[in-house]
């Protein structure tokens, strides 16, 4: 009985799994130590653990960190880089401007490549019209491929032509004489990876797919070998940055696509909650141990950009889910500044040596040090049980600090979870105020082991007033993996003027661009009905970034109504742009940039249940601090043990397996029937 | 929480503080986040990649006193003057002229502007019907008017060759666009439609600043808000102070050259005497030549801006940016110099040619009190290259200023970075690809030129080579360059990075020339209006950063890297590192020239780091 879908969530402590039985709707969730070095023992582990037989598993979702954490160490493949003659120090020549003003020990970022002599120049031309002005010559070819094989130490190559995201001749041909001479070596092609103008982005994108894609290549390969040892015979999906699903194969041609893998599950999951509550406009924050990530909800769709850095000054502009992460979670450290100003992150702990309270040789309070001294967290309660906090060390560990500060540990405890709050508040206001819309309408739904427990104060300093905890909030990444659908996004670059094009030939240039992502759906096995969504990428006439503005089909043969459609595409324009910077330039020339299709093959979605309260035995209750309020007999409940449906007050802590939730005096929380807890913040 | 934080050898700033802790530190977060929003705003709307891909502009606060409260990652220069053009721009208008709504713009440098391409504009941020504060942005126009296409004339003679002066004036009044004030800008500048979009830009960035800082009022109350941004200001002064103070004690002095100035014969002295005296600093500059007959000169602001510029980059980057970091520190310049000209004095190079090098004689004539810290020069120069004509595509006139990167300096901890951009800016290269969408002109090599890093125990950074090729019938090209003649220095032993240049090559001829050898310029670095044609080349070389220490005493295995990465050549070894490299084998082996032997086991202790003094001016051939 093939019934159960299996999502496995591998980060750098813990992998995460959730398994969801269609025929009886119920929803399993568990943790195992992720392992590094093998990660597919975890993942195997997790299935084993999970007690489904093999037999049962109906589909199986992989969100993984393997991608990021290749680039981030640096541990990836030796990528030769070809490139256009005269242009081959791109990578090393960069964008010339500095991360931080006033700061002669900042070093310039080094590209994902070994040498610059693994820069490759070929003779080639394509101009900015798009036209040919030195053709590739087969000489040139034989000429370049001599060049590499002379190099002897390459592990993958990667092609940037300038202007090829205008015209592919050069490209696609180079990338048939690569592929026919050099068979052994992954190949990435920019006008594949990232059709996007800006030579510099394109090179270090295509030049990230390359560095990742033997890595990746390999991992899949064993994962897949695994689960044939294990018997596992299902078709599996990893996800991508944009939270769409892709076949795990093809998801190995085009690993730089999973670089935000793990946290899109967790916006996917989010855009779900949102959904099942009915909430058009929902901020998501993920606390997990060494960061928060922060996604806005828009009108039920999570926004996207393709802003991604490996590190800062080396981007993959990949269409990813627009999350902002900044560096507050559990294991983030407190630390003083040359100042005397407190400061709680962006350096963590992670899970070796981890905070002090983890007793494992941790020597800097973090934030979960400083919760647990506060009494935010139950030491016997950490992950279920199945890790004991040690608050003696906590607290030691706090005092020897706030002595050196002149304030009592709890003084300095709440001090730093005011910090980190505020750090996490901050991250919302970049991706919500800062982009003109006011977090006051705006519901926050908080998840990760940390988010549940910060929640409530990051609430309440922007003045949002709903604070939601889905069920799983600890591994509610996971959840998301079997809540996204497999996806193929295809962005094509050619500008048209508002004043020059047709919506005929809009309507031709979306036709053929569906047609290829359609395609590329198909390919990877799907086989259900499509569905196509729009988007064009459109600026002013002479600026130089573009804002992406849906638009609904536009039907060539309906000449009027496509017509219809492209005014209101830039009437929508428009209003964006007043939103944004309170000014639109009347009778200006729209400039249509790129053209985005993304097919979507909608798989079947687990049903969150309606939950029934168990037995409230689960219930007692600990001393706690909070802010002004001070030191607090505060009662603690297990969610399991919640009434469904009734208002509860704050002070109120609500623990469950994998996360806390903390309520400040004066709050309400009610459970509702999907088993989620939604939490009046008040004013 | 009312404890105040104090580290444990109790530095300054944390006595008398008003405000607690954490909110002093959500408010400073959030000036700063407030400008770097600013920022994203105009790169997001504006027209010429002078904005939106270079990034030349700077968003900054400040508070009703017209002190600055907070700054960002942009252009230092800028940042500096900004505070001398806001504070002229609310002593000359008055109090009780602002209206919500209003946004007044200035460039004039005789009123603190650091040059006329880079237009201010301000806008007073009220709280109910007070004023609480200003929000200022500043960034270079690609087109200001000038008697050259994209300002810059390397030959101005005066103030008036350099584009639109304007005063202050009135953009908007209550959020109604000025027509007049707009019309005399649009038939004054030769691209209007991009003079437009990019001050709309900035307008909308000012938006967006007024917003935030008007949500933080609310959140936080007036009275928090104006006590927190009192006492940041009180943090930076005691803590730039207190760097100040750990800077031994004691007279330095240093001089260097610029080598011309576009207009006349000879050379001027730029020399600074930086007195440490406790927690304060003072920088005079007395005994500089007299004002440039051409572009090279700076105003009082622009020194004062590349002296405050070079001492933000030798002391703790924690300080909060606002306006009591410039208070411990003293500039002297005398009227009538070339780092204080007199009205009509031309100055549009100072802001970029002559700021760098203040900043780089600052950090010479304390690279012996600061040894661990202080880098060799770096390229120092925009290498600015201004075009315009008319664009066949559109039928409108174009113009661009494009500059280049520039090896920085060798430091005593690690080599100079290469490419990147000269210390008073933080601008972005504009992308082959939008370079060639938006301009009549071609890339034709883009790339890291071999050797021109300065040699040293730390290598300087490299420079890059550039060229363009015409293609249209017709474009106007001017530059502005400088250490085209005199080097960029080392420190320590280290030998100077490679020299900038400019040279054309005409459609049909085998060798490059100066501008010089070619048109007869009075300089080959700086002239304005030369007329090239299609086929015609240009080649820009940006100069490396000087080496610091010894390069004798470079070690084998990290010549040998440089050597494999391609960053210096065989005969560059040989030359200024003693080393002998050949490949053998598939492997890089070097043998130590006589020379390195013979200088053995040189010592970090016994090097002279003192510059040898004024450089000879040599005519260079390409």
């Amino acid at each position: 009985m093939t019934s159960v879908r299996i999502g496995i969530d591998t980060g750098g402590t813990f992998t995460d799994l959730i398994a969801f039985d269609a025929t009886d709707g119920t929803v399993t969730s568990l943790k195992v130590a992720s392992t590094p070095t093998a990660p597919l023992r975890a993942f195997l582990g997790a299935i084993e653990a999970s007690g489904v037989a093999p037999d049962d598993i109906a589909f199986l979702v992989h969100g993984t960190t393997v991608a990021t954490n290749t680039m981030i160490q640096r541990a990836g493949a030796r990528v030769g880089f070809i490139c256009t003659a005269g242009h081959e120090d791109i990578p090393y020549i960069q964008r010339v401007n500095r991360q931080f003003l006033y700061d002669l020990t900042w070093n310039k970022p080094r590209p994902l490549l070994v040498s610059r002599r693994d820069c490759f120049g070929v003779a080639e031309r394509i101009g900015a019209d798009g036209e040919i002005l030195t053709p590739l010559s087969a000489e040139a070819i034989d000429d370049l491929c001599d060049r590499l094989a002379a190099n002897g130490e390459l592990e993958a190559l990667a092609v940037c032509l300038l202007f090829s995201y205008l015209r592919t001749d050069h490209e696609q041909a180079l990338a048939e004489a690569l592929r026919e001479r050099f068979p052994e070596l992954p190949l990435s092609v920019s006008h594949e990876v990232a059709p996007i103008w800006r030579e510099y982005e394109r090179s270090s994108t295509v030049i990230a797919d390359a560095y990742v894609k033997p890595l990746m290549q390999t991992y899949v390969a064993s994962l897949a070998g695994g689960l044939a040892d294990a018997d596992i015979d299902v078709n599996w999906a990893m996800m991508k940055s944009n939270g769409g699903l892709m076949n795990a194969t093809a998801a190995a041609d085009h690993p730089i696509h999973l670089a935000m893998s793990g946290p899109a599950g967790g916006a996917v999951a989010g855009r779900h909650v949102a959904g099942l509550l009915d909430l058009e406009n929902v901020v998501t924050i993920d606390v997990g141990g060494t960061s928060a990530d922060v996604a806005l909800i828009l009108g039920g769709e999570v926004g996207y950009t393709t802003s991604y850095e490996v590190e800062w000054g080396i981007p993959a502009a990949i269409p990813l889910m627009d999350i902002h992460t900044v560096g507050a979670g559990g294991g983030s450290i407190a630390w003083v500044n040359a100042g005397g100003f407190l400061q709680v992150g962006p350096q963590s702990a992670g899970a070796d040596p981890g905070p002090i309270c983890y007793g494992a040789g941790g020597q800097q309070v973090t934030l979960t040090d400083a919760n647990l001294v506060l009494g935010h967290l139950d030491p016997d309660y950490f992950c279920g049980g199945t890790m004991r906090l040690d608050e003696g060390l906590a607290h030691r560990g706090a005092a020897e600090m706030a002595a050196g500060l002149d304030m009592s540990p709890q003084e300095l405890a709440h001090a730093i979870v005011e910090i980190a709050d505020e750090n996490m508040a901050n991250a919302i206001r970049m991706v919500s105020i800062d982009r003109g819309h006011d977090p006051r309408h705006f519901a926050l739904l908080a998840f990760g082991g940390a988010g549940p427990l910060h929640g409530a104060a990051v609430a309440r300093k922007l003045h949002i007033p709903t604070l939601v905890v889905p069920p799983f909030p600890g591994s509610f990444s996971a959840l998301g993996l079997l809540l996204g659908d497999l996806r193929v996004d295809k962005l094509w670059t050619q500008s048209f003027r508002s004043d020059r094009v047709g919506p005929a030939e809009v309507a031709e240039r979306f036709a053929t661009i569906a047609r290829a992502a359609t395609e590329e759906l198909r390919a990877q096995g799907f086989e259900g009905e499509c569905e196509l969504r729009y988007a064009i990428n459109m600026r002013y006439l002479g600026q130089n970034y573009e804002t992406e503005v849906e638009v609904p089909p536009i039907d060539a043969l309906d000449t009027s109504g496509a017509a219809e459609q492209l005014e209101r595409a830039y009437q929508a324009f428009g209003d964006r742009h007043r939103a944004m910077y309170e000014y639109v330039i009347a009778d200006a020339v729209i400039e249509m940039i790129s053209f985005r299709v993304s097919a979507i093959g909608a798989i079947p979605h687990p049903h969150l249940a309606r939950v029934q309260p168990t037995a409230g035995h689960l219930e007692t209750s600990r001393q706690v601090h909070f802010g002004a309020g001070g030191l607090v007999d505060c009662r603690v409940l297990h969610r399991r043990a919640m009434p469904i449906d009734e208002v509860l007050e704050g002070p109120l802590i609500i623990s469950e397996e994998g996360s806390t939730t903390l309520l400040e005096p004066g709050m309400r929380v009610r459970r509702s029937a999907e088993d989620v807890l939604i939490v009046e913040v008040g004013a | 929480m009312t404890a105040l934080l104090s580290s444990p050898e109790s530095p300054p700033g944390a006595a008398d503080l008003a405000v607690d802790q954490v909110t002093l530190t959500v408010i400073d977060n959030y000036l700063a986040t407030t400008c770097r929003e600013m920022g994203v705003a105009m790169m997001r709307t504006a027209y010429s990649p002078m904005f939106n891909e270079a990034l030349d502009f700077s968003c900054v606060l400040f508070d009703a006193a017209g002190r600055m409260i907070a700054q960002a990652e942009f252009c230092p220069s800028q940042i500096g003057t900004i505070k001398f053009t806001i504070e002229w721009m609310l002593d000359e208008l008055g109090p009780d002229v602002y209206r919500p709504g209003d946004v007044i713009v200035m460039n004039d440098p005789y009123r603190g502007s650091g040059h006329i391409p880079e237009h201010t504009l301000l806008k007073a941020v009220f709280h109910g019907d007070e004023i609480v504060g200003f929000v200022a942005n500043c960034a270079h126009l690609a087109e200001p008017g000038a008697k050259a296409p994209g300002g810059l004339a390397g030959d101005a003679t005066d103030i008036f060759q350099e584009g639109l002066r304007l005063p202050p004036l009135w953009l908007q009044r209550e959020g109604v666009p000025q027509e007049d004030i707009w019309k005399l800008i649009f038939a004054n500048h030769r691209t209007p439609k991009v003079t437009y979009g990019d001050l709309m830009a900035m307008v909308g960035s000012l938006n967006v600043a007024e917003r935030r800082l008007t949500s933080l009022l609310d959140s936080y109350g007036y009275e928090t808000v104006t006590t927190a941004t009192d006492d940041l200001i009180g943090i930076a002064e005691r803590r730039m102070s207190e760097e100040i103070r750990r800077i031994p004690d004691g007279v330095y002095r240093f001089s260097d050259i610029i080598e011309d100035d576009g207009v006349a014969e000879g050379s001027y002295l730029v020399d600074c005497t930086v007195v440490v005296d406790g927690g304060e600093v003072t920088c005079d500059f007395t005994g500089s030549s007299g004002q440039a007959a051409g572009p090279m000169n700076g105003t009082y602001a622009v020194t004062a801006s590349s002296v405050y510029n070079a001492f933000m980059h030798i002391t703790d980057p924690t300080i909060p940016r606002n306006e009591g970091c410039y208070r411990p520190i003293n500039v002297i310049a005398p009227r009538g110099t070339i780092v204080n000209c007199e009205f009509p004095a031309p100055l549009v190079g100072g802001n970029t040619e002559l700021s760098p090098r203040i900043t780089d004689i600052i950090f010479g004539a304390l690279a012996d009190a600061l040894p661990e810290r202080i880098p060799a020069s770096h390229g120092g120069t925009v290498c600015c290259f201004l075009f315009g004509g008319r664009h066949p595509d559109t039928g409108d006139l174009y113009s661009h200023f494009h500059f280049e990167g520039v090896g920085w300096g060798g430091r005593p901890f690690a080599d100079g970075d290469s490419q990147v951009i000269v210390i008073i800016g933080n601008a972005r290269n504009t992308p082959v690809e939008i370079f060639e969408t938006r301009y009549p002109v071609r890339v034709d090599s883009y790339r890291l030129l071999e050797d021109s890093g300065g040699p040293g125990l730390n290598r300087g950074g490299l420079g890059v080579e550039r060229i363009l090729t015409m293609v249209v019938d017709e474009v106007t090209v001017s530059a502005l360059f400088n250490r085209m003649l005199v080097d960029p220095f080392g420190i320590g032993g280290g030998k100077p990075g490679a020299n900038s240049g400019i040279y054309v090559r005409l459609a049909g001829e085998e060798s490059w020339s100066t501008f010089k050898e070619k048109f007869g310029t009075m300089s080959p670095s700086k002239f304005s209006n030369i007329l090239l044609h299609r086929g015609d080349q240009v080649k820009i070389l940006a100069p490396g950063g000087g080496g610091w220490g010894d390069p004798l005493e470079r070690s084998a295995d990290r010549v040998l890297a440089d050597v494999a990465e391609g960053l210096v050549s065989a005969v560059g070894a040989a030359r200024d590192y003693g080393l002998d490299i050949e490949r053998r084998g598939g492997r890089w082996e070097a043998t130590p020239t006589p020379e390195r032997v013979a200088a053995g086991s040189g010592t970090l202790a016994d090097r002279d780091r003192r510059y040898a003094g004024p450089p000879e001016i040599v005519e260079v051939s390409p």
